[in-house]
């Protein structure tokens, strides 16, 4: 029984004051990152959707019909989108599954439903390789030629990066999810149904 | 006092945790595709095993060495989830490279080596010493091995927002350099010039000590 303690007891301690530190750390820098991913995914809506105030959808019931049109890709958060407090489009962000796990991308839909911008949130592809869909602009600049109604087959047709093919993919799979978002629950809600 | 630079110096040369003792390689590997994320990496490795290894020394009587193992890993996991935090809050770009590797220090065999190796068994100045120069020593290979790899892989080093150095546009970067096996034959020749500048040091030491 000695011998148990004289073991347990130094574990316990280490264990605690552990803890105690991490739980100061988290203290301290926990409303600093909440930050950092506000600001974060506030550029990436700005960026797809210029000047205007994002809502984020909140009805489960909604929810429902987006996962089932989005399929295999996973949608985090639906915003609608206002312009002085006018109904101007939606903004989809979806994790993607993109070569080195899931890709975060936000996808900005006009009131007709094409594609007024792309951009991704946060991603894990190789440096120099699959971040190219980032770094070689043309890529992301290609989505918004898709027009109003656009189908998979029509994302299936713009041009994947060599070298870079399940980056792409991700990003390419993550707009056709948000199109059929689109289509089938968001075009039905509506200009006032967004509540 | 020698003895603290001996120990220092060891970590960087003749016991460098990855061109000599080859511990610790996984991440290494993984994470030296851009020079800013392994200058970042490096920092960290420093931190988490200067701190472990202050406080395993200072403790190490107190600690039996029955359950010294769950014990050290504790202390190392509660250093790495500070920089960790730290690192989210601050540098968030660099962290959303890094991902994953930050928490993967803690079952890094470098700092769980070197606390059982090293701390458990010397005083708190020398485990100082020990931790530094072992940072240190990782550190400047991750770096240079991604200086190499990120320059003649992209033609550029990126620093945050910013293009550092630019090769000539003609360049055709080889992405071989980016993908494993150029970080497995870039890190072959650090090896062999880790190897070169360890024997000319010994063999500069060895005339010293002949002559009468």
């Amino acid at each position: 029984m000695k011998n148990a303690l004289r073991l347990v007891v130094p574990v316990l301690v280490t264990c605690i004051v552990a803890a105690a530190g991490l739980a100061v750390t988290y203290k301290v820098t926990e409303p600093k990152i909440a930050e950092q991913d506000r600001l974060a995914e506030e550029r990436s809506l700005q960026a797809v959707l210029p000047d205007a105030t994002f809502t984020c959808l909140e009805s489960s019931r909604i929810q429902d019909d987006i996962d089932a049109a989005a399929g295999p890709v996973d949608v985090l958060d639906t915003f609608h989108a206002a312009i002085d407090g006018k109904h101007a489009g939606w903004a989809v962000k979806v994790a993607s599954r993109g070569y080195g796990g899931p890709m975060v991308v936000v996808i900005g839909l006009d009131t007709s439903g094409s594609v007024s911008g792309v951009t991704i949130l946060s991603h894990n592809e190789t440096p120099g390789l699959g971040t190219k869909v980032i770094t070689d602009e043309w890529f992301l600049e290609q989505f918004p030629t898709l027009e109003a109604g656009f189908t998979d087959a029509d994302v299936r047709n713009l041009d994947a990066i060599s070298g870079t093919t399940k980056s792409s993919n991700g990003v390419r799979n993550g707009v056709a999810a948000a199109g059929r978002v689109y289509t089938e629950v968001l075009s039905g809600l509506g200009e006032g149904g967004f509540e | 006092m020698s003895e603290w630079f001996r120990v220092f110096k060891q970590g960087l040369s003749i016991e460098n945790p990855l061109t000599v003792l080859m511990i610790g390689l996984c991440a290494t590997l993984a994470v030296s595709t851009q020079f800013q994320n392994a200058l970042f990496m490096g920092l960290a490795v420093i931190f988490v095993l200067t701190m472990s290894n202050v406080l395993i020394s200072l403790f190490r009587k107190a600690i039996p060495s029955e359950v010294r193992i769950p014990i050290f890993i504790v202390i190392i996991a509660a250093f790495v989830t500070i920089v960790d935090l730290v690192m989210k809050a601050f540098v968030p770009g660099v962290y959303a490279v890094l991902g994953i590797w930050i928490p993967l220090i803690v079952v890094n065999c470098i700092i769980l080596g070197r606390a059982e190796a090293f701390a458990y068994v010397n005083g708190v100045g020398l485990s100082i010493a020990d931790g530094l120069g072992m940072g240190i020593g990782y550190s400047t290979v991750i770096v240079l091995l991604a200086f190499v790899r990120e320059l003649f892989g992209t033609g550029h080093i990126v620093w945050f927002e910013g293009t550092l150095i630019s090769l000539p546009s003609g360049y055709a970067p080889p992405s071989l350099l980016l993908l494993f096996p150029g970080a497995f034959l870039v890190f072959a020749f650090m090896i062999v010039g880790a190897r070169w500048i360890n024997e000319r040091f010994e063999a500069r030491k060895e005339a010293a000590a002949c002559r009468p």
